[in-house]
């Protein structure tokens, strides 16, 4: 395609050819013929966009804050040279250049490669793709341009940032929960006799009980109980009200760092998380513990984006029945919004859980996009400290999380209740 | 541009011999810029040589205006006949003063490069100066003279007379000015990276062309009467060619002449423009790209790659643009060659073909066969295939290396 350039050079080629022959002045028309020879004479050469490009990422999974290496290789694989080739890596517009420079202007001879090496910060969660490569190419006097993309993708997932947490700021009232390793009479991953089954193909070898095969002459495999603590649940509100606040800073992302950091510090103990993420719709994660349902958390905790207006009971009365009795219970919500709060409280307390709410201040959060008057936030603030109080009341354990504060201090304040 | 070029004044070479990097301090000194650069100032020098020598030699030039006004105030003018070139010929008159152009623009040039205080120091200078050139005899002299008589009067006939000098001397410096304003101008965008005073130039060249045509169209010039006798015309057609490629001969020497103008403005366009785009590019490369060897290499490429089609494809345009106003000869000498018949000849004697519509027509059938046939010859896949087989000097790359370590 002709550029601007082109354009006007040849219309003012032509132009002073036809006023050169109205005034017989030969300047004019030679002037113009010399324009329009230099875009014929140009045409003949002309960039291309015809390269092999391969990306690599320092990391496929990263944690938010962390910095992503990428190096884009690009290899002109045709018989001709490239001319003036613009490369744009394009970036999630959520990730930050740290250094180098995603773009590169080159000039590629048949066979020969580029690298374009560039560090991304990525600030934001969530599930990102690097790519396509837009390719921009000029001939050397910029007549021509000619753009196109490689349709080269890289995925990358940012999980949620995970805090330390001590595990003295966890521990309750009642303490039977975190007491240490209680096997639970199901079976699963674990190092005690639970039962004998016959063999099914996929069972390890290792498995087998021999004895029995030979005094029944069947295969028959020891299955072993479940070794873990106890279930954790976690129910996060990732309603449109958790939006409340800045890109960085509202109670949606501080939901899913302290989801996270409480994933993973019970994981880390063995014991199984469940995840159950509420507002369009309900996704639910069945407890598991080890590395796979680690990533399956975070990954889920990943994608999570504000939108929908479910109510909380709705949520633990569809899930309720698939609550292992007795199983602690952290409801990581704002309570913004949100009238069914106390009764799904109380109803979870009723059948024996021990129910924690961990409640972003979302009028704090508000606070950091627009200005409220004091008045104002005064009769907000103590409506919400009445509503805590009444979760208080219904017997759970209510942790008031202000904007500004560390995850570790906000737990802190369980003991307070 | 070139006040941003002071930012990175505290950058060095560092990193031991053979450390190259985009910094502007660095590139500006490599041999592909000043390639451009020279390339570019040359072809300025060489355009501008090319239309005074084509319409203002001995025609309107310089020295004509200033005998003129010698004439007018009975006086000689300030500047020296050496300084101007009265009493020379032919080219000679422009020589001095193009160098003057040449040094004024350089100095331009340098000093867009110099801090904002100092700029503003030696305008400042320069103003003072010229004020004080101006008036100063006449200040000195009248306060003088009213604290001798203890008189407040009017300066008298004779201390206003100190005027005329300075008078003379400025109006002689901004008639030199605007007869050198393409070269001033020129020299200042190419060495001080401004793309206005390259538009300026070019934009003046091709003004004052336009003017010169609109002036000496015949209608025109009959109305100026005997000031319009003065304006050189071009008889570049009607004559026989005598400059040609492979035994054709295709144009005329003034043809010619025209043809090397128009070349040699877009040679001047093309190579200065290209200098401050390269430079703009790496002045915005980020810190850690202008240290990168990739980054490097590619630059090289670009401009090697840009030196090689300034030189190479201009120079086919030339050839082409000769070849187009020349290829109603070439035609008819092939057909009367080949058929032998008289029509060949008695065409080519048509006055129509020798004049304008002929030569169009023929001219842009030429130039339309040089656009079609880019399809027919693939010429960039043949020379890229002969450069893919030509050994490499391609710097060695850390293939071995999954990542390299960027300094952030």
């Amino acid at each position: 395609m002709w550029t601007r350039k082109a354009s006007f050079t040849f219309t003012g080629g032509i132009s002073l050819i036809l006023i050169g022959m109205m005034i017989s002045n030969h300047q004019m028309m030679i002037l113009g013929f010399a324009f329009v020879a230099f875009i014929v004479v140009n045409s003949w050469i002309s960039g291309h966009g015809d390269v092999e490009v391969q990306r690599k990422l320092s990391a496929d999974n990263l944690y938010k804050g962390d910095d992503l290496y990428v190096e884009l290789l690009i290899t002109n694989r045709s018989n001709r040279k490239t001319q003036l080739l613009e490369v744009y890596d394009n970036i999630p517009h959520e990730m930050k250049l740290r250094s180098g420079l995603n773009q590169m202007q080159l000039n590629l001879r048949p066979g020969e490669s580029a690298r374009i090496r560039y560090v991304l910060r990525c600030p934001l969660r969530g599930h990102y793709s690097i790519g396509p490569v837009s390719l921009r190419a000029r001939n050397t006097f910029n007549l021509g341009v000619e753009e196109m993309y490689v349709d080269h993708h890289s995925d990358i997932v940012i999980f949620p940032q995970i805090k330390d947490i001590e595990e003295a700021f966890l521990r309750s009232r009642t303490p039977k929960m975190y007491t240490g390793a209680t096997t639970l009479r199901t079976p699963g991953q674990g190092s005690e006799f639970y039962s004998l089954r016959e063999y099914v193909p996929g069972d390890p070898f290792k498995n087998i009980n021999w004895k029995a095969y030979a005094r029944t002459g069947e295969l028959m495999v020891n299955e072993k109980c479940r070794d873990a603590v106890t279930d954790l649940y976690i129910l996060l509100d990732s309603r449109d009200v958790a939006r409340i606040g800045t890109v960085l800073k509202n109670p949606l992302e501080m939901s899913c760092v302290s989801s996270a950091s409480l994933a993973a510090f019970f994981i880390q103990r063995r014991d199984s998380v469940a995840l159950a993420i509420y507002g369009d719709g309900l996704s639910y994660l069945p407890p598991d513990t080890g590395d796979k349902q680690y990533f399956k958390l975070l990954s889920a905790l990943a994608g999570v984006t504000p939108k929908g207006n479910m109510p909380l009971q709705a949520v633990t009365n569809s899930l309720s029945g698939r609550f292992s009795r007795g199983s602690p219970v952290f409801i990581i919500s704002s309570c913004e919004g949100d009238g069914t709060v106390p009764a799904a409280v109380r109803d979870l307390v009723g059948r024996g859980h021990e129910v924690t709410v961990l409640s972003p201040s979302s009028i704090d959060f508000e606070r950091l996009v627009s200005r409220i008057p004091r008045m104002s936030y005064e009769v907000l603030k103590l409506e919400r400290q009445n509503r805590l109080t009444t979760l208080a009341g219904s017997g759970a354990q209510v942790i008031d999380w202000m904007p500004d504060m560390d995850l570790s201090q906000a737990l802190m304040q369980v003991r307070g209740y | 541009m070139a006040s941003e070029v002071g930012v990175q004044s505290d950058v060095t070479m560092t990193g031991g011999v053979g450390a190259r990097t985009l910094h502007l301090k660095l590139l500006r000194k490599q041999w592909q810029i000043l390639a451009l650069q020279i390339v570019a100032t040359v072809a300025l020098i060489a355009m501008y040589l090319e239309v005074v020598s084509t319409y203002v030699v001995g025609s309107i030039d310089h020295t004509m205006l200033f005998d003129s006004i010698e004439l007018i105030i009975g006086d000689q003018l300030p500047l020296g006949d050496w300084l101007t070139g009265e009493g020379r010929e032919g080219l000679g008159r422009f020589f001095v003063p193009l160098v003057l152009g040449l040094t004024i623009g350089g100095g331009m040039a340098f000093l867009a490069f110099q801090s904002p205080q100092t700029q503003q120091r030696i305008k400042l200078g320069f103003i003072i100066t010229m004020i004080v050139m101006l008036v100063g005899r006449l200040i000195i002299s009248w306060l003088t003279g009213m604290l001798f008589s203890f008189d407040l009067r009017l300066p008298s006939d004779s201390e206003l007379q100190t005027l005329q000098w300075p008078l003379l001397m400025i109006m002689s410096l901004v008639i030199l000015f605007i007869y050198l304003l393409p070269v001033i101008m020129g020299t200042r965008g190419i060495w001080g990276l401004s793309r206005r005073s390259i538009a300026w130039a070019i934009g003046f060249t091709l003004i004052f062309l336009g003017i010169h045509a609109i002036l000496t169209f015949p209608l025109i010039k009959g109305q100026l009467g005997s000031y319009g006798a003065q304006f050189a015309t071009l008889e570049s057609q009607v004559s026989n060619p005598t400059i040609g490629l492979f035994g054709f001969k295709l144009v005329t020497q003034e043809q010619f002449n025209l043809i090397a103008i128009a070349i040699l403005i877009m040679v001047f366009q093309e190579s200065s423009y290209g200098v401050i785009r390269y430079l703009e590019y790496a002045y915005r490369l980020p810190e850690s790209c202008k240290r990168d060897p990739e980054y490097v290499r590619q630059m090289d490429n670009l401009l090697n790659g840009h030196l090689r089609h300034t030189i190479g494809f201009l120079g086919l345009t030339a050839i082409a643009t000769m070849v187009a106003l020349g290829f109603h000869s070439v035609l008819l000498e092939l057909v009367s060659n080949t058929t032998g018949s008289q029509w060949a000849g008695q065409v080519s004697e048509s006055i129509e073909l020798t004049l304008t519509y002929g030569l169009v027509i023929s001219a842009l059938m030429f130039l339309s066969l040089m656009a079609v046939m880019r399809f027919f010859i693939p010429w960039q896949r043949v020379w890229g295939l002969i450069q893919s087989r030509l050994p490499s000097n391609e710097t060695a790359q850390d293939n071995g290396k999954e990542f390299a370590q960027i300094d952030i």
